[in-house]
């Protein structure tokens, strides 16, 4: 999994060569080692047995340095190729980014060569990964000895998955380099999430095409892109929230009312912006008061669940809901220090409020004083939360793409 | 804006905040356990962070090594039938290292000598390693609205690398 850590201005992939054992795994990190320049490199680490063997996996860190501020890093991993150390494999498999496939050219080869791709398949679906959609490069190793076959062959006999292939002889140090270019860039298309499996001398789909519906851009806030997934995802997960009945499982939305939920993101967004900009960071005890709330309403937790199930609602949403209130208040307070006393309603208010909803209120206003009072705060928080929204969409940069909804 | 369970399927995010905040709890750690060094590592072999001596000390192979031998230690677990072992340690005649998960997906690695004993670090330990968790859930929570900086790794920042690639690496 690829790791951008911003405090040490970093972006880290992990590369893993895959294949059956002697088929060149090791050799081709020795030699990415020799002919790597001195400051790209960092030391190889093997973990192998007494006849240089891998028994758990080699391993090479490279620094490619700064690229656009940020300083980049391939891990490479090699996995032991015999068949036995398929527990192992999965080991060294897990989080990587991309995978060379290294296989030996021998027509003799060809069952191991087989055997270990199928293997490679099974490994990463134990890991929920589809080979299909994951950056591989096959590389036909050993291309220099007698019985290695004609290249066209072993495309047709191995590479089921039409996965970009190319020739080497490791050994020699030919085309470990351009292996390993290939995989990256297959997996920074990937990361870019507009190559996805695709060869890498490809040409890339025109732009029109490029981009799926969903992902494509219907607000940008502040530079943050809302794709339309996330909000059609948004949307769906608030009406079923403020639903009481029964809810549909996708609802259409009129344009009006899309266009209030995508306000209403907006105004989410420019919160978590400003929280982020203040450094603010939301008390988990206040979000699980919150998601603690909401269970009592249900009584028991069966119940809570229950609601949750009628909905299509996850725990997930209703965090997500808890954190955004929590986030909604840590804001508020910060440019309200003294909500309290701010959103407290006076006595005139409330006779005020009670005298034109007096039909709510059977029984006078002494019985109902503090449910009105509760009524007013809510409506006054509700004001200050608008003042502050117009305020931070003020100083704001919001692009709305209509057409895209 | 990608959706959470991409976020977290894809990729791994570490903001500033959250790393300055695992620094200041891996200095005080420090301070109070005697220990020399503290590393954070991702389950998959990436450093994170480290704090206290490390001069001497390969982070990079430290943190593979760590993180392979962690996963070793998960499978031996489940050959045992034990959902997970927690932690683990290695000592040697003049250093030991003590290894703690945190959370679902990394660990801290604590290498300390003769100036402390285990029990004082694994104490300790426990402490931090509970504290880092809950900064990583907060962060975690956080980081499904906070997409701008991960746009870093866009388009010219494919190009430029792409570029680098072929300049450091010929055949």
């Amino acid at each position: 999994m690829v790791q951008i850590n911003f405090a040490k201005k970093e972006v880290s992939c992990k590369l893993v060569y895959y294949g059956p054992g002697m088929s060149g795994k090791t050799t081709n990190l020795q030699i990415i080692h020799q002919k790597a320049p001195q400051e790209a490199k960092g030391d190889l680490i093997a973990i192998a047995t007494e006849g240089d063997r891998t028994l758990f996996f080699d391993f090479l860190p490279l620094d490619l340095g700064k690229v656009k501020g940020m300083n980049t890093k391939f891990q490479l991993y090699t996995v032991p190729g015999q068949v036995y150390y398929a527990s192992t494999r999965k080991l060294v498999l897990q989080g990587a980014d991309g995978v060379v496939f290294v296989a030996d050219s021998q027509k003799k080869k060809l069952e191991e060569n087989l055997e270990s791709l199928k293997d490679l398949e099974n490994t990463l679906k134990e890991h929920g990964i589809d080979i299909k959609t994951f950056p591989v490069v096959i590389q036909w190793n050993k291309r220099d000895l007698p019985d290695a076959a004609e290249v066209p062959w072993l495309e047709e006999k191995i590479n089921w998955l039409k996965a970009p292939t190319t020739e080497a002889v490791a050994a020699r140090g030919d085309g470990v380099m351009a292996t390993l270019k290939t995989t990256a860039k297959l997996v920074l298309d990937k990361m870019n999430e507009k190559g996805g499996g695709i060869a890498a001398s490809t040409p890339p789909p025109p732009a029109q095409t490029a981009v799926k519906k969903e992902e494509q851009v219907v607000a940008l806030v502040n530079g943050d892109k809302i794709t339309r997934s996330y909000f059609l995802n948004y949307c769906q997960t608030q009406y079923r929230l403020a639903t009481q009945g029964e809810v549909e499982d996708f609802r259409k939305f009129a344009r009006e009312e899309e266009l209030a939920w995508l306000n209403s993101l907006i105004n989410y967004l420019l919160l978590m912006q400003e929280a982020k900009k203040n450094s603010l960071v939301v008390d988990r005890k206040l979000v699980e008061a919150h998601i603690a709330q909401m269970m009592r309403k249900y009584g028991t937790r069966e119940k809570f669940d229950q609601w949750m199930a009628s909905r299509n609602l996850t725990l997930d949403n209703i965090k997500n809901e808890a954190v955004k209130n929590a986030v909604t208040n840590a804001v508020l307070k910060q440019k309200v220090p003294d909500l309290a006393t701010a959103a407290e309603p006076s006595d005139d208010e409330v006779n005020g409020y009670y005298a034109t909803h007096q039909q709510a209120f059977p029984g006078g206003p002494a019985q109902h004083g503090e449910k009105i009072r509760q009524i007013l705060r809510n409506k006054k928080k509700r004001k200050l939360l608008e003042g502050l929204y117009a305020s931070l969409r003020e100083k704001s940069k919001i692009t709305l793409f209509e057409d895209k909804l | 804006m990608a959706t959470d369970e991409h976020l977290r399927a894809g990729r791994l995010v570490f903001y500033s905040d959250t790393v300055n905040q695992i620094d200041a709890l891996l200095k005080e750690f420090l301070r109070l356990s005697k220990s020399k060094s503290a590393y954070f590592i991702d389950r998959d072999g990436h450093l994170v962070t480290q704090m206290g001596e490390t001069s001497g000390v390969n982070p990079e192979a430290l943190a593979a090594l760590v993180a392979g031998s962690f996963s070793a230690t998960r499978e031996l677990a489940r050959v045992l039938g034990e959902p997970e072992f927690h932690s683990m340690a290695h000592k040697g005649d003049n250093c030991q290292i003590q290894i703690a998960l945190v959370g679902k997906r990394s660990m801290i690695a604590i290498v300390f000598d003769g100036s402390t004993t285990a029990g004082m670090v694994a104490l300790y330990c426990k402490e931090l390693s509970d504290k880092v968790a809950k900064i990583l859930d907060i962060a975690e929570r956080q980081q499904a609205m906070h997409h701008k900086e991960e746009e870093v790794v866009d388009e010219s920042y494919t190009t430029s690398l792409q570029e680098k690639l072929d300049r450091l690496f010929e055949d």
